[in-house]
């Protein structure tokens, strides 16, 4: 098949694609769970200083009266990051609340309304759905300043114990669903910048192996379409934190961070290669660069999956075993990261295209200058 | 809620905008490069190149 027809069909494959996306993140996918409002309300680092809680949340109650989570006779709150459920169940059978978790005491707790959600349930346990409003005190920190509630314990009046558990972690308790469908568009394209970093490495290492000038141009366009696609991950990340976390960016988060670093690499790389003039020398360090900055890609990628070690509240719901997608938003992020991996190999063709038109006017004006 | 959904359409439009105004670039940028490579040719033909 001649060679613009297949391009133009993969542009088209790839537009409906990426509208289909669109249209499912919307209209399709489901929203999560809504757990409680973290932002502004909740954020607090220093001790000593009041919270303000106000939220829905779901409520697993004991019928014999035992909590899931042990309580004094004071209300006793462990906050931890939303979306690092698992870890707080953890911490919670361990026993290491205290170490790992914030926690409150609270000067009133008021359940302004709810009752027994559907079932089934197991055990002896029924759920309740509250509306909550909690205005408590943090007497310990033990955790990072940007967290949020996932489960608390509570003692009411009548002596009953009341565990609340938001249940689910990841997805199931997201405190701005609406927002969360942003995650359909920010998360290709940061697969798409990986990807195309990727295709520097490997051209990179192909022209220093062959010299061949096609390997430049191939590391060039797909470092510049890894720009673009990092930068949009970049911009779209912090409007979702701002919504979820109550904060654009956490500097002390460290997927957030080495995916800056990762952006800056590549900056740097564009701007190297514009600084050089000559052709070869260019290609030579600009392969080079291209093979080391890659040290960053792996770097971003897996800083979330080791984040009890280095301290991410960054989701990694593909991934991960905190996390979970349903079968729609599921196929919905599948669809999304066909049609960004699609309309990443149009753009890189065209993108080629362009440096091989350049190649040639470049070529032209060296033979024209050699003339005269 | 509202502010949610005006968060959503924001980064909505940052990708769209993103891609869009890239392609418009690439487009701009090899209209040009071409209409030069025909000027160059046609300075070549006519100083019998």
């Amino acid at each position: 098949m001649d060679k613009h027809r297949l391009g133009f069909i993969i542009a088209i494959v790839s537009a409906v694609l990426v509208l289909l996306t669109t249209y499912l993140a919307m209209f399709y996918a489901p929203l999560p769970q809504t757990g409680v409002r973290s932002a502004d309300e909740i954020m607090s680092s220093v001790e000593g200083s009041h919270i303000q809680v106000v939220g829905f949340v779901c409520a697993v109650v004991s019928r014999t009266g035992s909590p899931v989570v042990d309580v004094s006779e004071t209300t006793v709150f462990s906050l931890a990051d939303l979306v690092d459920y698992q870890r707080f169940r953890v911490a919670s059978i361990e026993g290491h609340l205290g170490e790992q978790w914030w926690t409150v005491r609270p000067i009133d707790a008021t359940v302004t309304s709810g009752g027994p959600l559907p079932g089934p349930y197991v055990g002896g346990e029924i759920a309740l759905g509250a509306n909550l409003s909690v205005h408590a005190k943090v007497v310990e920190e033990s955790i990072g300043p940007n967290s949020a509630i996932t489960g608390f314990s509570l003692s009411i009046p009548d002596s009953k114990s009341v565990s609340f558990d938001l249940g689910g972690g990841g997805f199931g308790t997201m405190s701005a669903p609406v927002a969360q469908k942003i995650f359909y568009f920010h998360m290709p394209s940061a697969w798409i910048s990986y990807l195309a970093f990727f295709v520097t490495l490997v051209s990179s290492a192909l022209y220093l192996k062959s010299r061949d000038a096609k390997y430049d141009r191939w590391a060039h366009s797909a470092a510049e379409l890894g720009v673009l696609f990092s930068t949009i991950a970049i911009l779209t990340g912090p409007i979702w934190a701002k919504q979820e976390w109550g904060v654009y960016w956490r500097w002390s988060d460290t997927k957030l961070v080495t995916t800056f670093i990762l952006w800056l690499v590549y900056i740097g790389y564009l701007m190297l290669r514009a600084s050089v003039s000559d052709s070869g020398t260019r290609a030579r360090v600009s392969a080079v660069y291209g093979i080391v900055g890659f040290v960053t890609v792996p770097m971003s990628l897996l800083s979330a999956r080791i984040a009890p070690l280095l301290r991410s509240s960054h989701p990694e719901v593909i991934a991960s075993n905190t996390g979970g997608l349903s079968p729609e938003a599921g196929l919905t992020i599948g669809i999304a990261v066909v049609a960004f991996t699609m309309l990443f190999i149009t753009m890189l063709i065209k993108r080629v295209e362009i440096a091989e038109s350049e190649e040639e006017l470049e070529e032209l004006k060296r033979t024209i200058g050699g003339e005269d | 809620m509202a502010s949610s959904f005006m968060a959503l359409y924001m980064a909505y439009s940052i990708v769209w905008a993103g891609v869009f105004a890239y392609i418009v670039y690439m487009h701009l940028r090899q209209r040009s490069i071409r209409r030069d490579i025909a000027m160059l040719r046609e300075e070549v033909k006519k100083h019998g190149g």
